[in-house]
């Protein structure tokens, strides 16, 4: 058996001696006071997270004031120490591997002695920072609050914008170490039933020392771990994310960490943001297709560049093909190894500035784009053409922000085929990986959903966005027992009007 | 006795995808060398033997149709319980027979590939690629190739009627006038010589052997075969409409066929990007002969890895490439002259003789 798991004594300076051995870190304190009949009375509390005015005001003036003497058995001391508390979230604990659990946990303990029973306070108070908009999901139109890294305002977010008793949350921990919180969330009756199992039987089994970000719980529970796509969405705004509840997925809230996750998981929900869904459907299917034509030229332009230049010249017109042969003539790299260097700038210029301190980035900018542009070009090393077809696709690529980390691989790689085999390669290329996507299935959802397998109804929120009073139905995908979302009663209205 | 031919919950196939696949997988490969052919022996009545074909095939689908609607189980559940081990033997031949069908559309495709993806002449060795995508291709179950009929309506729809649109500038309908100008035994030689191209049934097979039949599923998948042959006679039309006289010597015309279009010398021929599109789904049928193949193989051997009977497959039909393309007249030839009976008889009286096939231990739907 755990030395952890014995029960707690009577006797307050056994329970302290074996805290201190379990526990002996020193920022976990220990203080000591008395009741009114000087019976000794400890609080146990990890120094930094937890509220001590609180304790102070609550438990240790209230409980210096009692006479535990006029109780008789250790039953009733125990109800009476509860009952002057007063504290708001108070529980009992009898093991000592449950107490050492919630003062990791943040939580403080209250022992009496006499009484063989650990009492729970919930008097937690993490650094956190300020509910704030989320800077990689920001909206013109739209709520503004983003997800920050307690797991309970987090939830208090969700539950903010879906008061209905059918909202769950399922609190697991994960980590041995870390014991970190994860909250399953969903709505009882609407989730898809596989994938709440499926979800929470990975989590289950995640046997890993420490999660520090909900990528781990991510990268742990895919059903496709190696795969380049992913199988799990993600959001940082809880309107999205209740959304997408209200759609029949799992929501994943993790502490200490501001992305909630999603699953089932399709390809479409990237080019999808919160805000087509507060604008008129026209300009919301405009946006999408926007961005849909944004990231093919964003991963396929560089390469279908290169292939223009060594095998199908035809591709572009006569014009344009003297102007790039006029600026590429001198140069002593080859299309490909060109077109690879300014790619191999972009990436590293990227990295860079993410990384850098904010006041050394202006110096980067300046370095990066116009010397080091300018300089190659005007030094023959590198063509103006080349520059302009990387720094587009840069652009291009973050109007689908979740997808450019796949979407820069994917370049990479039609960018090497292309090299070797021109627009054949290019059309092969995308042949396989609309094969691979075809076939990946997430949770039993396919990742082609609503495209393949087709789902006409579906259709109506994919790269397309109809009008709210169309989308009456969840989507078909999702396999939600409660089909209904939507029931238009209301006139809908004539052109005439 | 090991269930070689049961097919887990996952395999399951459509109706509607078998529809789309008949739609617009299968009419891609019969815009390649299709159209000079049937000028060349037909001239301005090359849409007669291409509708003879199609009614033919058209007749053994609906066969199938009613062979497979007779009953709750799939045709492959029946047939295993009817043959028993005996149908290794049916899994052997149709592997042979799909290796066979896979020869015509390589070679095709291998031509077509150096004549419209490069202005250069690329090494023997570039096609060599395409092997990497149908081995990742076979490795894919039945629920790959419906799937693939799903995706295809987009693929195919939007660069077919973009081509069409964008060639029906330069085409004169009226050249295919006046019918029957050739005598009938030119349409029946057409309709003999380009036997193997017509691989329809024999290509739905598989889906139709895995479906589970409900009711009107037989229409869905008719209308989607009778789409696909309108979509093949509309450029067969177009094609003659636009070259005429001159049709038999255009070769894998469905590259060329837009190129007149006037906005093309402003813009470049974006009506490139159009057939690109559509060699997407070329692939995909291209590929097709050679997984149903991996498939007849696997369960005809016993052998599970399909990764390793894919990687054989592919390898075999590279080096076919490799050292046969030279030869593409003669194989052509040989094909065209005398192969018409074998292809006929696996596409059109093999699926017929399944009207035999009677339910063992299970009552008919």
């Amino acid at each position: 058996m755990n030395k952890n798991t014995k029960p707690l004594q009577k006797e307050l300076r056994t329970n302290l001696q074996a805290l201190k051995k379990a526990l002996p870190a020193e920022d976990v304190l220990t203080y000591d006071f008395q009741t009114a009949d000087d019976v000794d009375c400890a609080l146990i509390y990890a120094d930094g997270i937890v509220n001590k005015e609180l304790l102070g005001t609550l438990v240790a003036r209230p409980l210096s004031a009692l006479s535990l003497r006029d109780y008789k058995d250790e039953q009733a001391k125990a109800t009476a120490v509860e009952t002057t508390a007063r504290f708001p979230e108070l529980k009992r604990k009898e093991t000592l591997q449950d107490a050492v659990k919630e003062i990791l946990d943040g939580n403080t303990l209250l022992l009496v002695d006499g009484i063989a029973v650990g009492f729970i306070l919930g008097a937690k108070l993490l650094p956190n920072r300020a509910v704030i908009e989320p800077p990689t999901d920001v909206t013109v139109k739209g709520p503004r609050e983003g997800f920050i890294e307690d797991v309970k305002t987090n939830m208090a977010l969700v539950r903010k914008r879906l008061k209905t008793p059918d909202l769950r949350f399922e609190m697991h921990s994960v980590g041995k170490r870390s014991n970190t919180a994860v909250a399953i969330c969903y709505l009882d009756g609407t989730a898809n039933e596989q994938a709440l199992q499926e979800v929470r039987s990975r989590i289950a089994q995640i046997d890993v020392d420490i999660v520090p970000d909900s990528s781990y719980v991510a990268a742990l529970i895919a059903p496709r771990p190696r795969s380049i796509f992913r199988c799990i969405g993600t959001t940082e705004k809880p309107d999205a994310f209740t959304a997408k509840i209200a759609e029949g997925r799992v929501g994943i809230l993790v502490d200490g960490s501001p992305i909630a996750l999603t699953a089932p998981y399709v390809l479409t929900e990237d080019f999808q943001s919160s805000e087509d869904y507060y604008i008129s459907p026209f300009l919301a299917t405009t946006f999408r297709a926007l961005r849909l034509i944004s990231l093919l030229v964003a991963i396929l332009l560089p390469a279908f560049y290169v292939s223009v230049q060594i095998f199908k010249m035809q591709l572009v017109p006569l014009g344009l093909m003297l102007t790039i042969a006029s600026s590429v003539q001198e140069l002593p790299l080859s299309p490909s190894l060109e077109m690879f260097v300014v790619l191999f700038l972009l990436e590293t210029l990227k990295e860079a500035s993410i990384r850098m301190p904010k006041y050394v980035g202006m110096s980067l900018s300046v370095v990066g784009a116009l010397v080091l542009g300018e300089t190659a070009v005007n030094a023959g090393f590198l063509s103006t053409p080349a520059i302009i077809i990387v720094a587009f696709s840069g652009i291009c690529m973050y109007t689908v922000p979740n997808f450019v980390e796949t979407g820069s691989l994917l370049r990479w790689l039609f960018l090497i085929v292309s090299g070797c085999f021109g627009p054949f390669g290019i059309i092969l290329l995308l042949a396989f990986v609309l094969t691979y996507l075809l076939t990946s299935d997430c949770f039993d959802t396919p990742l082609l959903a609503p495209f393949s397998p087709l789902s006409t109804r579906d259709l109506r929120d994919s790269v397309v966005k109809y009008g709210m009073s169309s989308l009456t139905k969840r989507p078909r995908i999702f396999q939600s027992k409660n089909k209904t979302r939507l029931r238009v009663t209301a006139n809908k209205g004539t052109d005439n009007d | 006795m090991t269930n070689l031919l049961s097919t887990p919950s996952n395999e399951r196939v459509c109706s509607r995808q078998i529809a789309f696949f008949a739609a617009f997988v299968l009419p891609v490969y019969k815009l390649l060398e299709l159209p000079s052919l049937l000028a060349r022996f037909a001239e301005g009545d090359l849409l007669l033997p291409a509708l003879f074909q199609f009614l033919l095939q058209a007749g053994a689908l609906l066969a199938l149709l009613y062979v497979a609607s007779r009953s709750n189980q799939t045709i492959i559940e029946r047939l295993e319980k009817r043959l028993g081990k005996w149908v290794k033997l049916v899994y052997s031949a149709y592997a042979a027979m799909f290796l066979l069908a896979a020869v015509l559309p390589l070679l095709d495709l291998e031509k077509f590939v150096y004549a419209a993806f490069y202005d250069t002449s690329p090494t023997l060795f570039s096609f060599a690629a395409f092997f990497l995508f149908s081995a990742f291709f076979c490795c894919k179950g039945v629920k790959a190739l419906g799937r693939v009929g799903d995706v295809s309506l987009f693929l195919f729809l939007i660069p077919f009627f973009a081509l069409i649109v964008m060639s029906l500038v330069e085409a004169d309908i009226s050249n295919l006038l006046p019918f029957f100008e050739k005598p009938l035994y030119a349409s029946f030689k057409s309709a003999t010589y380009t036997a193997p191209q017509f691989i329809d049934v024999l290509l739905l097979l598989p889906l139709i052997a895995n479906l589970r039949f409900r009711k009107g599923d037989g229409v869905k998948i008719a209308t989607g075969y009778t789409a696909g042959a309108l979509f093949t006679l509309l450029f067969l039309a177009v094609f003659y409409g636009i070259y005429s006289t001159i049709a038999l010597r255009k070769h894998y015309a469905f590259a060329k066929i837009a190129q007149y279009f006037p906005v093309l010398s402003v813009v470049g021929r974006i009506d490139l990007l159009f057939v690109y599109m559509l060699c997407i789904v070329l692939f995909f049928f291209v590929a097709s002969p050679l997984r149903n193949a991996v498939a007849c193989v696997g369960k005809a051997s016993g052998l599970r890895s399909k990764t390793l009977l894919s990687f054989l497959v592919n390898l075999a039909a590279f080096l076919f490439v490799l050292f046969c393309n030279k030869y593409y007249d003669r194989i052509y030839r040989f094909f065209g002259n005398y192969l018409f009976p074998v292809f006929w008889a696996f596409s059109l009286l093999l699926p017929l003789a399944l009207l035999f096939l009677k339910n063992k231990g299970e009552n008919d739907a």
